[in-house]
């Protein structure tokens, strides 16, 4: 189909590029501890991207039967478009990367089933009132690209996780989250995931009392996404053709504590963002974006890299109903040195956060943050003693991470692969 | 429609279960962004899909799918077989009787009547208002329209044929001064045409002044307020602190959640009370019927301060012995229908925003939302900008406030409830169950809190 595309928008415009998309994907999911439902979802569509008179067009269609439409309106939207800089790329060679593992494929809804009970019956035996959700989904992916300029390439990914939130209701709500990416094709792993799952519910039963105030701050690897939010907006090379963000011009200079190397990571082994080709068709690489803390430089598809004069860095993201954005695949920082036990131990009085209520970044260009905490503890003489409830961490997310510990191993997170962070000094505020 | 309905007839046809439905959509969409004086983005889209579900001894299967062909029938056999092997659950649905009906919408509504340039026209006409200020350092202004028709049929013989249409914009307006950049953002949207659309000038020139002014205000000090909060900012609180808590589908299975959101439950003040409606004309959150075919509905969750409901699908209304109200919607055809707002809002009542400000020796007016989120019952959403506010008076601007905290305490530090309702639409939406956005509309009047925590620097 691509190619039937692909012939009929070559007709017309100067130039073409098909994204094609195809998902199968399975959802099972269990609420309360209780099975609740499976979904299949099918998906087939298509992005034509055309040049035409030197100006960008853009149509998508899931409708078979509308194919020859496409072409008319990817042509009637370039009238309007904007000025294409940059030209469709050839073809090159991607990079080998593990996104694929039929075992994956292999796993019937039935095991989901029995895997997901499993794993609330273990739980219901070692803390009988913690309800689980479980959300474990599947997805079979292919990928597709082609373009005028002769770049025909594509690729298939199995994309396998299990999210999983406990809910404990005393007197109050406890969200306890965690997460699996399953993707590897390895059976999951139950008593691990039960072990960790039952530290955080009993600590829980606990509660503590925190007041406003500076404090040490152990964010852990899950609730590292909400609060990371404005870097992965800095990076962006949108937002450096804007003008928008606030790294512009600090290539090269310290910004970040030397204890940060971050990466956007597109060839981690089963990653959910990993492949060997971005939405452009053009082959993946590691991008450093901090290392030590010096800021490396900004992502960049084919369009906003010819904007801002910069190299491409393989970064299009697209679904096939968008044209491509430039965004970071999989967020990675690298591991430290620092042991959890020992900083916990070494903490007089702190917070430890497992989770964030998003939703807080109240100005994403500068980094200002204010963050709900909504599965956090208190921990007092070396000792993680109970949960906190009402409790914000507010501050400028740049500065923050201007003086941080980075611990020793990295938690998957699916497309974030991070090590929990110790900030020395947060600002808190509670309603104590 | 009949030839449609009959085939979807017949891809649920052979099913040995107790219930499916199926819904095949039709969108088409265009959109329109420009990023500063740059058109960003011109693009549309043709969309075909469906859903299908099935309930079977208490157990869900859903599909979906972009193929509409003769292969849905062996799908449809796929799915009712797959959940056959689960074990079976004490479950019903509410009993819906045969129904069959068709809704259109205006021809003067649709979008797909208008050319793309003149969508564009009107866009960089608001973009342009807003540029023109100085200190504005550059904008983001998305059009975006779309036409929906589905198709939906159920074994209990319930079919419909119905369109609908959205259209709205919005503008977001960065001022820069050296390194301090404050944005500022606004959106319009309805249930109706291209032409609601038009004479919405007063409202760029606000979202470029309040961009400029944030560039003078400093951060809030963190702590707690007591707040005047707008109608915009107390619809977001109406919806995401109280209205997702009403959501049956939270509360159903877990008992004692079910006794926190008993009916009769004292949740607030007497002047407080709480409304989803969805049969309001033209509004975000409006629609005829929901994804299950079930009519829309105007359901009270609070009256004066008692909680009195909950809002349902057909499974959750069994669940809890109560009636449906027509609030199972999907984003779109790859999702089955979830337990969804529509239009919640705080009716009004009778303090006038002058005596309110009047009796607040210090704290905050605070106004706009940056959007916000709730897990249950903790709360926190971001307000665009606040007035700090002395002997009722307010002074300084301020910027960065979020507010947070527990939904029951905060109803219950109601101090007042303003006469000035006003219903909020826009081009986002809500998200829940990883389907976003969801059209909705929101809105309150002006309403007072005591206690608030609110963190800022």
């Amino acid at each position: 189909m691509e190619q039937k595309i692909l012939a009929l928008a070559n007709r017309r415009a100067d130039a073409a590029e098909v994204f094609g998309e195809e998902a199968d994907r399975t959802v099972v999911e269990f609420r309360g501890g209780k099975l609740h439902s499976q979904e299949t979802r099918l998906t087939r569509g298509y992005g034509l991207r055309v040049i035409k008179d030197g100006k960008i067009g853009f149509c998508s269609s899931t409708d078979p039967d509308r194919i020859n439409e496409l072409t008319d309106a990817a042509l009637d939207t370039s009238v309007l478009g904007k000025p294409a800089q940059f030209e469709f790329p050839e073809a090159e060679k991607g990079p080998e990367v593990k996104v694929f593992d039929n075992r994956v494929m292999l796993v019937s809804v039935r095991r989901m089933v029995n895997w997901g009970k499993n794993l609330i019956d273990i739980m219901h035996a070692r803390v009988p009132d913690v309800k689980l959700d479980l959300t474990f989904t599947r997805t079979y992916r292919e990928i597709k690209v082609k373009n005028s300029s002769g770049l025909d390439v594509g690729f298939e990914r199995a994309e396998f996780d299990l999210w999983i939130t406990g809910l404990l209701v005393d007197g109050g709500l406890v969200w306890i989250p965690d997460y699996v990416n399953l993707s590897n094709g390895h059976p999951l792993q139950f008593e691990p995931l039960a072990d960790r799952l039952e530290r955080q519910a009993k600590v829980a039963k606990q509660k503590a009392k925190l007041t406003s105030g500076t404090y040490p701050v152990i964010v852990m690897p899950t609730a590292l996404p909400s609060m990371l939010v404005a870097l992965k907006f800095g990076v962006n090379g949108k937002q450096r053709e804007k003008g928008t963000s606030p790294l512009i011009g600090k290539e090269d200079e310290k910004i970040l504590d030397e204890n940060l190397t971050i990466l956007d990571n597109p060839l981690h082994s089963f990653g959910l963002a990993s492949s060997p080709f971005d939405g452009e068709g053009v082959a993946r690489h590691r991008n450093v974006l901090f290392d030590k803390g010096v800021f490396k430089g900004f992502l960049f598809d084919l369009a906003t890299a010819a904007a801002c004069k910069c190299e491409c860095t393989a970064s299009a993201r697209r679904g096939y109903s968008r044209p491509p954005v430039p965004d970071i695949t999989n967020f990675e920082i690298t591991s430290g040195k620092n042991d959890f036990e020992k900083l916990v131990q070494e903490t007089k009085e702190g917070l430890l956060v497992y989770e964030f209520l998003g939703g807080g970044q109240s100005n994403i260009m500068a980094g200002d943050i204010n963050l709900n905490v909504t599965s956090g503890f208190k921990i007092e003489g070396g000792e993680i003693v109970g949960r906190v409830k009402d409790v914000m961490v507010t501050g400028n997310l740049y500065k923050m991470l201007e003086k941080v510990e980075v611990g020793s191993a990295q938690q998957d997170l699916g497309n974030y692969f991070l090590p929990f962070v110790r900030f020395p000094a947060l600002k808190v505020a509670t309603k104590e | 429609m009949d030839t449609m309905k009959s085939f979807l007839k017949e891809v649920l046809g052979g099913l040995a279960v107790d219930y499916a439905d199926i819904r095949v959509e039709e969108t088409e969409g265009s959109g329109v962004i420009y990023r500063g004086r740059s058109l960003d983005d011109v693009r549309r889209s043709f969309e075909r899909g469906g859903c299908f579900r099935i309930f079977h001894r208490g157990n869900w299967g859903v599909a979906t799918f972009n193929n509409i062909d003769e292969n849905l029938k062996g799908l449809a056999k796929e799915v009712a077989s797959e959940i056959e092997l689960l074990p079976p659950r004490n479950e019903t649905l509410v009993a819906l009787g045969p129904f069959e009906d068709t809704v259109r919408i205006r021809p003067e509504d649709d979008p797909r009547r208008i050319s793309l340039t003149e969508k564009r026209s009107l866009l960089r006409h608001y973009n342009d208002i807003i540029l023109g200020n100085k200190g504005i350092a550059t904008t983001v202004s998305v059009y975006q329209d779309s036409y929906k028709h589905v198709v939906f049929y159920s074994t209990d013989d319930r079919s419909l044929d119905q369109e609908t249409v959205y259209t709205g914009f919005a503008c977001r307006a960065v001022a820069r001064d050296g390194n301090n950049i404050q944005d500022y953002s606004d959106s319009f949207g309805k249930t109706q045409g291209f032409d609601s659309l038009k004479h919405r000038e007063p409202m760029c020139e606000r979202i470029a002044k309040v961009a400029i002014d944030l560039l003078k205000a400093e951060p809030v000090p963190a702590g707690k307020y007591t707040v005047v909060i707008d109608p915009l900012l107390a619809g977001v609180f109406a919806h995401e602190a109280f209205g997702h808590l009403s959501e049956a589908d939270h509360i159903a299975d877990n008992e004692r959640l079910k006794e926190m959101m008993k009916t009769g439950t004292r949740f607030g003040v007497d002047e407080l009370t709480i409304v989803d409606d969805a049969t309001m004309p033209n509004e975000r959150g409006s629609y005829r019927y929901d994804d299950e075919g079930a009519a829309s509905e105007r359901t009270e969750l609070v009256r004066h301060g008692i909680l009195v409901g909950h809002l349902h699908n057909r499974q959750t209304a069994q669940q809890m012995n109560e009636l449906p109200t027509g609030n199972s919607r999907a984003i779109s055809y790859r999702f089955p229908p979830i337990v969804r707002m529509s239009n919640t809002f705080i009716e009004s009542r009778s303090t006038r925003l002058h005596d309110m400000m009047d009796s607040l020796e210090s704290g905050l007016y605070v106004v706009g939302s940056r959007g916000g989120m709730t897990e249950l019952e903790s709360f926190t959403f971001s307000s665009q900008y606040a007035y700090l506010v002395e002997h009722g008076r307010k002074t300084r601007m301020v910027r960065n406030v979020t507010l947070s905290g527990n939904v029951f305490e905060t109803l219950k530090n109601i101090e007042a409830i303003g006469d000035d309702l006003t219903i909020f639409g826009g081009i986002g939406g809500c998200g829940k169950g990883g389907q976003a956005p969801l059209p909705v509309g929101l809105g309150a009047p002006h309403v007072k809190i005591r206690n608030v925590l609110i963190g800022g620097k």
